[in-house]
C-alpha cells in the first residue's frame, strides 16, 4: 500500500499529466473535426455499424499481419500485454491505494494472475523484438530512397527516437509492473502457481532485507503505473498514439470504394493541410510510421523520391509542431509541396492504390497526392509533355492517342461480321471498349478476338462507336478534374442513347470510372469485365474449353497471372480470370505479390502517358523478375490492355525475350477453345 | 507591351481528309477543328513576354466552327481580351482575304507587337505573317524561335536550315511569325476555361470585304499512301544501290 | 514574255542546294514559256549561276547581310523591274519571309509549298502540298504571273548547275529599309543534337546489339548529314542519351528522311516517327510491324548493309 504521501503525489500526477494530455488530445480532436465534410451525424452510424467488425479487425490485428507475418506475432504480444495492462494499471492502483491483494481470492483474479504474468513476459519479448529490429537489424524497409522529402526532424532521427523512447517506457513499464510482483510475492514470502514467472523471480528476492523488499514494492509501483502517467503527455505527440486513431481510423474512415474520389476545390492554391478533408487528417494520427506502404509502392520500388509512408509522416510531424495554431485556427497557410511531398513525387504515382490496401490502420496516403496532383493542374504546373499531350488528346479527340475519335471502331475492320451500333438497336451486353483496345495496334487484335468469341457464344453485344470517349478515369487521376467531368459528361450521354443491360469494359480503369465514379453522376450501371463475362459464358457452356492440355496424363503447362490494379484492388475481381485460366486446362502458379497484393505495372495514374526516365528499375521490369523467379513459367498472362503494351516492352527491356510471352486471357481462352474444336466429335 | 495574337483554326490532321464533290476544297461537312499549333506557340511566346515585361494580350481570330472554345483557351492561359472577326467566313478562307481581313481590324487597335504562328497547314497562297505585316506597312520576320523586349524595339532570333540562327532588332509595331516559343505552350486545365466561358465575353467586330488570292484551285487531291512498304529485294550491292537512288531522287544526298 | 526569275538565297556567303533546283525547274519551265532564265542576287555574289540566262546583282555591303525589310523591299524592286513570268523562291525561312510579303506587296498571286510545276496550254500550273501533305492542291494564276515557293528537295539540283559564264546586269537597290537589323548570325554548338530538327534521322533499334556498334549508324548519320536517334531499349541501355529517344516517352520527330536500323516498330516508337518525309526500314524479320509505315523496306542484316550503304554514299 502507498502511504499517504505518496497517495497525494499520485493524484497530483493523475491530474497533471491527464489533464495536460486531455487538452492536446482535444486540440487533435478539434483540428480534425473542424476539417470539411465532417458530420458528427455519419461519423457516428458509421461508429455503430462498424464497431463489430472493427472489434475484430482490432482485435486481431489482422492487416498488421500482412507482409510481414513475424512482425505481426510480436506486434501481437505487445498489443494484447498493453491491452490487458489498461485493466492491470487501473487495479494495481486500487490495490496500492487500498491494500487489496489479487493474489489467493478466488478462480477470476487468478486466471487474472496468470494471464498478467504470462502476458508481461510474452510483452516483454515482443518489445525486445522490435527494438533489436530496429536498433540492431536496421531493416532496409525502414529506410527512405534518395531524394524522399523528410520533414527535419525526421531526417534528424526522430523516428528511431521515438521508438527507442517508447520501447524504453514499455521495457520500464511491462518489466516494472512484473517486477513488482515478485517483490510482493517475495514480501509475502509465498509463490503463487497462477504467477508463474513472477514466483521463480520471488524466490531469488527472498533473500532481501524487509526493507529493501517493500522500497522494491514501491519503486516499482512508481515505475509502472507513475511511469505510465507521465508517459502521457508524451504519448499524444509520439507515433504510438496510433493505438487510439488506429481503431478510431476503422471506424471512422470513409466507406467509400478505393476507386471513386471525392471532387475538390482548391481555388487555384498550393494545396495546405487546410484543405484536406478529416479523414485525411485521421489519417494522419494513425500512421504508425512502419513503411508498409512504402514496401508495395511500384514508384518507391522502381527508385522514385516517393513515399506514401513519408507523407503521411511529415504531415504529422508537421501537424504536431503546429498543433496549438492549427486548434485555435492561426496556422498559416503552407503548401504540402513544402514539407510533405516533392512535386516529383506527386508526379510518380500510379495510383495503383496499393498503400491505401496494404496500410494496417486503414490510410489512404494516394487520396493526399490526387489532391496535390489537382492543385497542380489547377495552378498550370508545367507538365511532363506526354503527360499534357495525352490530357490535349483527350480533350480535341476523345481519346489519349490523339487518333481521329472518328477512328474509335477502326478496330472492328476485318472482322466477319458487323459490331453492332448499340445506339441503333438494343443490346444485352454494351461493350465500352477503352483506348488501349480500340486504337494500341498490339491491342486490336486482341480486342477482335473478344469480339469473336462473343459473337459465337451468341452473345448480343453492340459498340457506342464513335460516341464512346476515353471514361477519363486516368485523366481524373492525373488531376484533371474537369476534363474527367467533360468527358464522364459525354459518356453519360452516348449511354444514355443506347439500349442495354450490362456493360462489358476490357480495360479495368474504364471498368472503375463507369462503376463507381459515374455512379456519382446518378448513373449506376452494372459493369462487368469482359474476363467475367467469358468465365459466366463457360459456365454457361456457351464456350466450350475442352483442353488438350493435362489430359490423359498429359503435365499442365504452368503459368503466371497478373492481377491488374484496378481489376483487382479496384474492383475486386479476383476469380474470374483464374477460372478461366484453370479451365483452359492450365496449372496457374501464384506470384508471390498476387490478388490485392498484387505489384503494379507502372502504367496507372497517367503514368503510362510520361516519360518517368528517372526510374532505376520499371516496376513492369520487376514484376517479370518475380514472374520468372517461380521457374518454369514461361506464360505470363495479363487481362488488360496497357498490361499487354507494358509487360511485352518489360520482357525485352529485362532482356527475357524467349524466355516468357506474355499472353491475354483471351488468347488462353481461343487457344483452348481451339483445342476443343480438334478434339473427335463423340 | 500590347501584344496581338492571331489564333487560327485549321483541320484536325489526324482526321481522314476527304476531298468534296467539286474536287476544289476539303468537304468541310465532318471536319473537326482544332488550333493551329504554331499559333499556340505564338500564344505561349506573347504569354512568356507579358509575365516578364506586362502589358496586354489580346487574342484575334477569324470566325470558324469552334473557334469560341480556342478563344476562351487562350483567355483561360492568360490573354486579356478575345476579339472575334465575323462575317462571310463559309468554307476556306485564302490566307490573302484573311490577312486582309485582319489588317483592317488591326488597324484600329493599338498595339505594339502582332505574333502569328509562323505557317498553318492551309496556307496554300502563302503566310498570313508577312502578308498581314505588308498590308499594315510593319515590318515582319518568319520562323522566330525568340523574341526579347528592348524598349521600343524586340530583339528576334530567326531560325535557317542546320540549326543556323539569326538575330536581328526589329522597331515595334511589328509582325512575327512564331515557329517555337522557349518553352512548350502550357496547359490549360478544362475547368478554367470552362469558368471563363461564364466570366468573359468575346468581343465581335465586323470583316471587311477582302479580296481572293488570284489563285484557282483546279483540283485538290490525296496523294496515295501504301499501307506496307514497297519491299527492296535483292543482294546487299542491289539493295544499296536502290536506297541510293530513293534518295537521290528526293534530294536527300547533298549533306 | 515568260520570263522566270530564280531568287538566289544565300546565307553566310554559300549558295543555297535549294537555289539549284529552283534553276533547274526554272530553266525548265523558261523554255515551256518561250522565255529566260534570270537569276536574282540580292546583296551577293554570282558565282556558280552559269545555267541562267541572266544574272541580276542587287545592292552592295548594306543588302550583304539578309533582312526581312530589305530584301522584301529589295525583290520587290526587281520583280518591278524585270516583270518576270513567274518568280521562284525558295520555300525556307527566307524564302517565308520574302514570297508572301512580295506577293502582298506587288499584287501577284502566290503559289506556296510547291512540289510540282509544269506549264499547260501556256499557262504555269503548280502543286501545293498542304495541310501536312495529306493533300495536293493543283493551282493555276487567274491571270500572268505568278510567285511560287519551292518546298526543299522537290526538284534535282543536278540540273540547275552548269559551269557556263552568265550575263551580269546590276540593278539599282531601293532605298533601305532598316526597321530590321542585323545583329549576328549564331551557329549551332556542336554538342547538344536535337533529333527534332534534323533534316535527316538514322535511328537504331536493339538490333544494332551493342554500345560499341553505334559508330556504324554515326557513320552513315554523317555521311548523309544527319543524326542518329533511337529506340528506347537503346537510350534504356545507356548507349545513346535520352535526348536521342524517338517515339511516346521521347520526342517526335518528323525529318525528311528516317532511317530505322534494327527497329521492330512498335506502336509507342511508330508514334515518334511515322509521320517523317520519307521511311526506309532495316529489319531482319518480314513481319517486323516498322514496314506497315516504312515507305521502303529492306528484309536484311543491318552490319552488312549499313557499312555498305555508307561507303556507296561517301562516294
Ligand atoms: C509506356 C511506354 C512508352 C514507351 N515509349 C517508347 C518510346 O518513346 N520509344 C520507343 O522506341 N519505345 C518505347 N516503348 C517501348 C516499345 O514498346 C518497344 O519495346 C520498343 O520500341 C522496342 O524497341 P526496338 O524496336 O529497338 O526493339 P525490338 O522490338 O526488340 O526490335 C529489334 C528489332 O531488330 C531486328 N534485328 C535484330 N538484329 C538485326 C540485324 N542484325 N539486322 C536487322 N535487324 C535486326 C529484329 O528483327 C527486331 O525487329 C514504350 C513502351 C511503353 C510501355
Ligand atoms: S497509389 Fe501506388 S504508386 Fe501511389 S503512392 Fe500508393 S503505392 Fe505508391
Ligand atoms: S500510412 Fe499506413 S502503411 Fe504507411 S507508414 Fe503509415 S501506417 Fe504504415
Amino acid at each position: 500500500m502507498l502511504t499517504s504521501e505518496e497517495k497525494v503525489y499520485f493524484g497530483i500526477l493523475v491530474i497533471l499529466t491527464l489533464s495536460w494530455a486531455a487538452i492536446d488530445f482535444a486540440r487533435i480532436a478539434a483540428v480534425i473535426v473542424s476539417r470539411p465534410g465532417f458530420s458528427v451525424r455519419v461519423v457516428l452510424s458509421r461508429a455503430v455499424r462498424r464497431l463489430p467488425s472493427m472489434l475484430t479487425q482490432v482485435g486481431a490485428t489482422l492487416p498488421v499481419f500482412r507482409l510481414r507475418p513475424r512482425e505481426g506475432v510480436f506486434h501481437y504480444l505487445i498489443f494484447a500485454a498493453f491491452s490487458f495492462y489498461a485493466l492491470v494499471n487501473v487495479l494495481d492502483t486500487f490495490s496500492a491505494f487500498t491494500g487489496f491483494s489479487t493474489i489467493g481470492q478466488n478462480v477470476l483474479l487468478d486466471a487474472y494472475n496468470l494471464i498478467a504474468d504470462v502476458l508481461s513476459v510474452l510483452g516483454l519479448i515482443g518489445m525486445a523484438y522490435f527494438l533489436v529490429r530496429r536498433f540492431v537489424q536496421k531493416p532496409p524497409v525502414l529506410n527512405f530512397n534518395p531524394g524522399v522529402v523528410l520533414y527535419p526532424k525526421v531526417s534528424a532521427g526522430g523516428i528511431r527516437r521515438d521508438s527507442l523512447i517508447v520501447g524504453a517506457f514499455i521495457l520500464t513499464h511491462v518489466g516494472s509492473r512484473w517486477l513488482g510482483t515478485a517483490f510482493h510475492l517475495a514480501q509475502a514470502q509465498e509463490t503463487s502457481l497462477y504467477l508463474p514467472t513472477a514466483s521463480v523471480v520471488s524466490l531469488a528476492l527472498a533473500g532481501l532485507p524487509a526493507a529493501a523488499l517493500a522500497f522494491g514494492v514501491h519503486a516499482t509501483f512508481w515505475l509502472a503505473v507513475g511511469l505510465i502517467l507521465l508517459f502521457f503527455p508524451y504519448f499524444v505527440r509520439s507515433k504510438h498514439i496510433h493505438i487510439f486513431f488506429a481503431p478510431l481510423n476503422w471506424l471512422l474512415r470513409p466507406d467509400r470504394p478505393l476507386g471513386e474520389i471525392q471532387p475538390l476545390k482548391t481555388d487555384g492554391r498550393p494545396l495546405a493541410l487546410q484543405d484536406l478533408r478529416w479523414h485525411q487528417l485521421l489519417d494522419t494520427y494513425a500512421c504508425i510510421m512502419c513503411n508498409r506502404c512504402q514496401q508495395v509502392c511500384p514508384a518507391h520500388n522502381a527508385g522514385q523520391p516517393l513515399s506514401p509512408a513519408a507523407l503521411e509522416i511529415n504531415k504529422r510531424y508537421y501537424l504536431t509542431d503546429h498543433l496549438h495554431e492549427f486548434a485555435d485556427g492561426s496556422a498559416p497557410r503552407v503548401p504540402l509541396l513544402d514539407y510533405a511531398i516533392s512535386r516529383e513525387a506527386v508526379w510518380a504515382c500510379t495510383t495503383c492504390g496499393a498503400c491505401v490496401d496494404i496500410c494496417p490502420v486503414g490510410n489512404a496516403p494516394m487520396l493526399d497526392i490526387i489532391d496535390i496532383r489537382r492543385s497542380l493542374i489547377e495552378q498550370g504546373d508545367t507538365l511532363d509533355a506526354g503527360v499534357q499531350k495525352s490530357l490535349e488528346n483527350l480533350g480535341k479527340q476523345g481519346n489519349s492517342f490523339g487518333a481521329s475519335g472518328r477512328a474509335r471502331a477502326k478496330w472492328t475492320q476485318g472482322l466477319p461480321f458487323k459490331v453492332k451500333d448499340a445506339r441503333k438497336e438494343p443490346v444485352d451486353y454494351l461493350w465500352f471498349v477503352g483506348d488501349y483496345a480500340s486504337f494500341d495496334a498490339r491491342s486490336q487484335q486482341l480486342t477482335r478476338l473478344v469480339a469473336k468469341v462473343l459473337n459465337d457464344a451468341g452473345v448480343s453485344f453492340g459498340i457506342l462507336y464513335e460516341a464512346e470517349w476515353n471514361s477519363g478515369n486516368d485523366a481524373r487521376r492525373v488531376g484533371e478534374e474537369g476534363l474527367f467531368e467533360m468527358l464522364a459528361e459525354h459518356n453519360v450521354a452516348a449511354l444514355d442513347s443506347a439500349q442495354f443491360k450490362e456493360i462489358i469494359t476490357t480495360d479495368p480503369h474504364t471498368m472503375n470510372a463507369l462503376r463507381f465514379e459515374y455512379a456519382k453522376m446518378g448513373k449506376r450501371y452494372k459493369v462487368s469485365h469482359y474476363s467475367q463475362v467469358l468465365a459466366r459464358l463457360v459456365d454457361e457452356g456457351k464456350i466450350v474449353l475442352r483442353p488438350q492440355n493435362g489430359v490423359n496424363g498429359a503435365t499442365r503447362r504452368r503459368v503466371t497471372y497478373h492481377d491488374p490494379c484496378y481489376l483487382g484492388r479496384y474492383n475486386r475481381v479476383f476469380d474470374a480470370p483464374r477460372a478461366l485460366i484453370e479451365r483452359s486446362g492450365l496449372q496457374l502458379v501464384e506470384m508471390p505479390r498476387n490478388h490485392n497484393g498484387s505489384f503494379c505495372c507502372g502504367a496507372g495514374g497517367g503514368q503510362i502517358w510520361s516519360a518517368n526516365s528517372k526510374q532505376a528499375e520499371r516496376p513492369s521490369e520487376q514484376r517479370i523478375r518475380e514472374a520468372l523467379a517461380l521457374g518454369d513459367v514461361q506464360t505470363f498472362i495479363v487481362s488488360c490492355p496497357k498490361d499487354m503494351a507494358m509487360y511485352s516492352d518489360a520482357v525485352k527491356t529485362s532482356g527475357n525475350e524467349g524466355k516468357v510471352v506474355v499472353k491475354d486471357i483471351i488468347e488462353v481462352v481461343v487457344e483452348a477453345m481451339a483445342e476443343s474444336a480438334h478434339e473427335p466429335k463423340r | 507591351m500590347n501584344i496581338i495574337v492571331i489564333v487560327k483554326h485549321v483541320p484536325d490532321l489526324v482526321e481522314e481528309l476527304e476531298i468534296a464533290e467539286d474536287g476544289k476544297d476539303l468537304n468541310r461537312d465532318f471536319l473537326k477543328f482544332v488550333v493551329n499549333e504554331f499559333d499556340d506557340q505564338a500564344l505561349e511566346q506573347a504569354l512568356l513576354l507579358k509575365e516578364k515585361g506586362g502589358g496586354t494580350i489580346t487574342a484575334v481570330a477569324l470566325d470558324a466552327p469552334e473557334i469560341d472554345q480556342t478563344l476562351f483557351t487562350c483567355l483561360a492561359k492568360g490573354a486579356d481580351k478575345a476579339v472575334k472577326i465575323v462575317g462571310d467566313l463559309e468554307g476556306r478562307v485564302t490566307s490573302h482575304a484573311a490577312a486582309h481581313m485582319l489588317a483592317d481590324a488591326l488597324k484600329a487597335m493599338s498595339h505594339d507587337l502582332i505574333l502569328t504562328g509562323v505557317q498553318s497547314a492551309e496556307d496554300l497562297d502563302g503566310q498570313v505573317g508577312p502578308l498581314l505585316a505588308t498590308y499594315l506597312g510593319e515590318p515582319h520576320v518568319s520562323v522566330v524561335t525568340g523574341v526579347e523586349a528592348r524598349g521600343q524595339m524586340v530583339v528576334v532570333r530567326q531560325e535557317y536550315a542546320g540549326g543556323v540562327t539569326g538575330e536581328f532588332e526589329v522597331d515595334l509595331p511589328a509582325v512575327l511569325g512564331i515557329q517555337a516559343a522557349p518553352q512548350p505552350p502550357r496547359y490549360a486545365p478544362i475547368s478554367r476555361v470552362r469558368a471563363t466561358m461564364k466570366e468573359k465575353k468575346l468581343v465581335e467586330i465586323q470583316a471587311a470585304a477582302a479580296d481572293g488570292a488570284g489563285l484557282n484551285v483546279r483540283q485538290m487531291v490525296r496523294p496515295q499512301v501504301a499501307s506496307h512498304a514497297e519491299m527492296i529485294e535483292g543482294n546487299t550491292d542491289t539493295v544499296v544501290e536502290r536506297i541510293v537512288g530513293i534518295m537521290a531522287e528526293r534530294g536527300l544526298m547533298n549533306g | 514574255m515568260g520570263n522566270v526569275l530564280v531568287v538566289v538565297e544565300q546565307l553566310n556567303g554559300k549558295t543555297g542546294e535549294i537555289t539549284f533546283e529552283m534553276l533547274g525547274k526554272g530553266r525548265e519551265l523558261a523554255s515551256a514559256l518561250g522565255g529566260e532564265l534570270h537569276a536574282l542576287v540580292i546583296g551577293g555574289q554570282a558565282d556558280e549561276l552559269g545555267i541562267a540566262d541572266k544574272v541580276w546583282v542587287m545592292g552592295d555591303g548594306a543588302l550583304a547581310h539578309y533582312t526581312s525589310a530589305n530584301h522584301k523591299a529589295a525583290l520587290v524592286a526587281a520583280i518591278s523591274a524585270i516583270s518576270p513570268r513567274v518568280t521562284l523562291i525558295g520555300n525556307t525561312s527566307i524564302g517565308m519571309d520574302l514570297a508572301a510579303g512580295a506577293s502582298a506587296a506587288t499584287g501577284i498571286p502566290l503559289i506556296a509549298y510547291c512540289n510540282a510545276l509544269r506549264v499547260e496550254g501556256g499557262q504555269v500550273v503548280g502543286t501545293s502540298q498542304i495541310y501536312g501533305g495529306k493533300v495536293l492542291a493543283e493551282v493555276a494564276p487567274e491571270d500572268g504571273a505568278c510567285i511560287v515557293s519551292v518546298l526543299a528537295g522537290a526538284f534535282p539540283a543536278s540540273a540547275g548547275r552548269s559551269d557556263k559564264t552568265p550575263v551580269l546586269e546590276t540593278l539599282a537597290p531601293p532605298a533601305l529599309d532598316n526597321r530590321v537589323r542585323f545583329v549576328r548570325l549564331i551557329e549551332p554548338e556542336a554538342a547538344d543534337v536535337d533529333i527534332t530538327k534534323a533534316a535527316v534521322v538514322v535511328s537504331v533499334g536493339r538490333g544494332i546489339q551493342s554500345a560499341d556498334n553505334i559508330e556504324l549508324a554515326d557513320g552513315l548519320a554523317d555521311a548523309l548529314g544527319g543524326v542518329v536517334g533511337a529506340s528506347r531499349p537503346v537510350t534504356d541501355a545507356g548507349w545513346l542519351p535520352k535526348s536521342r529517344q524517338v517515339g511516346k516517352s521521347g520526342l517526335r520527330v518528323k525529318p525528311k528522311l528516317y532511317l530505322a536500323l534494327g527497329i521492330s516498330g512498335a506502336p509507342e516508337h511508330l508514334e515518334g516517327m511515322k509521320d517523317s518525309g520519307l521511311i526506309i526500314a532495316i529489319n531482319q524479320d518480314a513481319s517486323a510491324p516498322i514496314f506497315d509505315v516504312a515507305h521502303y523496306g529492306v528484309v536484311g542484316d543491318l552490319f552488312e548493309i549499313v557499312p555498305a550503304l555508307t561507303e556507296k554514299i561517301k562516294g
